[in-house]
């Protein structure tokens, strides 16, 4: 019996040590969303300047962001197909931590950058909420606008005081979407996942930058038609308004 | 074994108090009241297959609890009974009548020990609902949401352990338990079968494609002008018409989301400042003071006075509200302006809000008091 038991303890013992192996071979990625204006962590219903003498207090941000992937030179590693990150924090502390998304079991190598989508891609902005489980983030309505035909791909939503004396009486909300609105934005920035390690990397979108050349006074929303001209300026100031950090 | 050998006590102890657990399930011990065996009755639940309308999304099923033609009628008997509440005055029905859309006309619904702090919810659909029930969100499914009233001083005043000692003395309702659940003894009536029970009725409720709007999205009617006028302000659709800002919050197919808004209906200088922080009363999170559910508007005609606190008696008053921007406080919906509408497009606003009218479920004899 006290061979038997040594040796079971020895299957244990190697099984343990096996599987610890596994994972040490592995690294992760953490990747951390976060809001900024004028570069500084941006939470909800704080006062910020806008065009004089014009100010603004956010109450909701959140963007869709789809086809996340490693690249490599020789191939490429998928992350995921599809995050919805909300960035609508009540508090500094909270903004500057961001929207963390962790990917795990990554193979170990030098990365030469990373590619994601803002939006829904076509391929899944073909379906609707109701195509999708409930556990997944194209399955809530309100992110789909019927008369698009399309998932709202990211909201940009708050109040402005438009003459300055604090009171915020309009409110403001531009939610882009439809596939010609969709962006793919491809970084190269050196990745170095290392063996049992995880890296952090921030994905910083600065809503300064993101409303600049927007006069939210003459059109504070964009869900008609008519005011496709403000989102277009919006998705393209988003490639200005994104950085990455290491 | 020389382990076992040496300390034998330890080992006998441990198989004691396992003996123990295995024995234990929700049982009371009540002079006079016999636990009944139940294996003689047959356990052959047949499973039921929901009819989703087409463009609804799926109705997803806890995998504890797949809906079957007996829990069904057990669960919808136990909506129906008032024998949940202390008083034996107060059933689910109470508040959420079939006839009413399942809710009760009531500002704030009536309950054992008087009003409740809030209105009744419609039930219509309430299965599909995925990210929180009642107005605060706080139950994360209909198994948990219907474990509260019971308890409720206000609603319900009881305890579950006198309901489930009530069911398990009942003349009906251990062999009623046995065909859905396959219980062997009455004894294993508990709270989690009975809100299982109901649960599985009130996923049933479904209402859609057969209302005006369902028949026109399929193209065999045409609305009215004014219909027409009021869905091309709901979704905001033309240009040459205002934007209702309806759709935002009351989206297509099931014309509520899954989401919380501050709807302008209290005053507030800053996020703390709500008398009722709803929402956030649940999440902790500041932003969420002041926000409730979106509630659907399909049957909204039946199931007057409106909003979480019941403040409004018409359609036309809701109406109101939204169009002239509701009152004021941080987290106010960014869609909540005031919205230039005239008079007549408010009329044809409410006139498609008319056309989400299903008005067979409430007659829906599946839905019905079965006492």
């Amino acid at each position: 019996m006290k061979i038997l038991g040594c040796l079971l303890m020895l299957v244990i013992v190697i099984g343990i040590h096996g599987c610890k192996g596994d994972t040490d071979k592995e690294g992760s990625l953490t990747l951390h969303f976060k809001g900024t204006y004028n570069g500084q962590p941006l939470a909800m219903f704080s006062t910020k300047p806008f065009t004089t003498p014009q100010q603004l207090q956010f109450t909701h941000l959140s963007l869709y962001v789809s086809d996340l992937v490693l690249l490599d030179q020789a191939n490429t590693v998928n992350l995921s197909d599809i995050e919805l990150v909300d960035l609508s924090f009540d508090d500094e502390n909270s903004a500057d931590g961001g929207f963390a998304i962790r990917f795990d079991h990554l193979p170990p190598k030098e990365y030469s950058g990373i590619s994601f989508g803002i939006g829904v891609p076509p391929d899944l902005n073909v379906k609707k909420p109701e195509d999708f489980p409930s556990s997944n983030p194209l399955s809530n309505p309100v992110n789909y606008w019927l008369t698009w035909n399309s998932f709202i791909f990211m909201k940009t939503e708050g109040r402005i005081d438009t003459i300055g004396n604090g009171t915020f009486g309009t409110g403001f909300a531009y939610h882009t979407g439809t596939d010609d609105l969709y962006r793919n934005m491809q970084r190269t920035i050196p990745l170095s996942i290392e063996e049992g390690k995880n890296k952090d990397l921030d994905i910083t979108i600065d809503y300064q930058k993101v409303l600049d050349g927007i006069d939210i006074k003459i059109n504070p929303q964009n869900h008609n038609p008519k005011d496709s001209i403000q989102i277009r300026m919006l998705v393209q100031n988003l490639d200005d308004a994104l950085k990455l950090i290491q | 074994m020389i382990f076992f050998r040496k300390i034998p006590g330890t080992y006998a102890l441990i198989l004691i108090v396992c003996l123990g657990f295995s024995q234990c399930h929700d049982t009371i011990d009540v002079p006079g009241i016999k636990d009944i065996d139940l294996t003689n009755i047959p356990y052959t639940p047949v499973a039921f297959v929901p009819d989703i309308p087409n463009g609804f999304p799926a109705l997803e099923q806890p995998a504890d609890n797949l809906m079957t033609q007996e829990g069904i009628r057990l669960g919808r008997r136990l909506f129906f009974d008032p024998i949940l509440s202390v008083d034996s005055t107060i059933s689910c029905s109470s508040c959420h009548k079939p006839s009413e859309s399942f809710t009760d006309n009531l500002p704030m619904s009536e309950g054992v020990a008087g009003k409740t702090i809030r209105s009744s919810m419609n039930l219509l659909n309430v299965g599909l609902e995925y990210n929180g029930l009642f107005w605060d969100g706080r139950a994360a499914s209909l198994e948990l949401q219907a474990l509260e009233p019971v308890e409720n001083h206000i609603e319900m005043g009881e305890t579950w352990e006198n309901v489930e000692m009530k069911l398990r003395r009942h003349p009906e309702y251990p062999a009623e338990f046995r065909k859905a659940f396959g219980i062997e003894n009455s004894s294993f009536i508990s709270r989690d079968l009975v809100t299982k029970a109901i649960s599985q009725f009130e996923r049933t409720i479904i209402s859609g494609g057969k209302t005006r709007y369902d028949r026109f999205q399929r193209g065999e009617i045409f609305l009215t002008e004014s219909e027409f006028n009021g869905y091309l302000m709901f979704f905001n659709t033309d240009p040459s018409l205002p934007d209702a800002q309806c759709g935002h919050c009351h989206a297509a197919p099931l014309f509520g989301t899954t989401d919380y808004f501050n709807n302008g209906l209290q005053e507030s200088p800053d996020l703390e400042g709500f008398a009722d922080k709803g929402l956030g009363a649940i999440t902790g999170k500041l932003g969420d003071n002041g926000k409730f559910k979106t509630p659907t508007l399909r049957n909204l005609v039946f199931t007057a006075p409106y909003m979480h606190d019941g403040s409004f008696k018409t359609i036309a008053e809701v109406m109101e509200h939204y169009t002239s921007g509701g009152k004021n406080s941080p987290n106010k919906s960014a869609f909540l302006n005031d919205l230039h509408l005239s008079e007549s497009q408010k009329a044809d606003v409410i006139a498609f809000i008319m056309t989400l009218t299903d008005s067979s479920v409430l007659n829906n004899p599946a839905f019905q008091n079965p006492f």
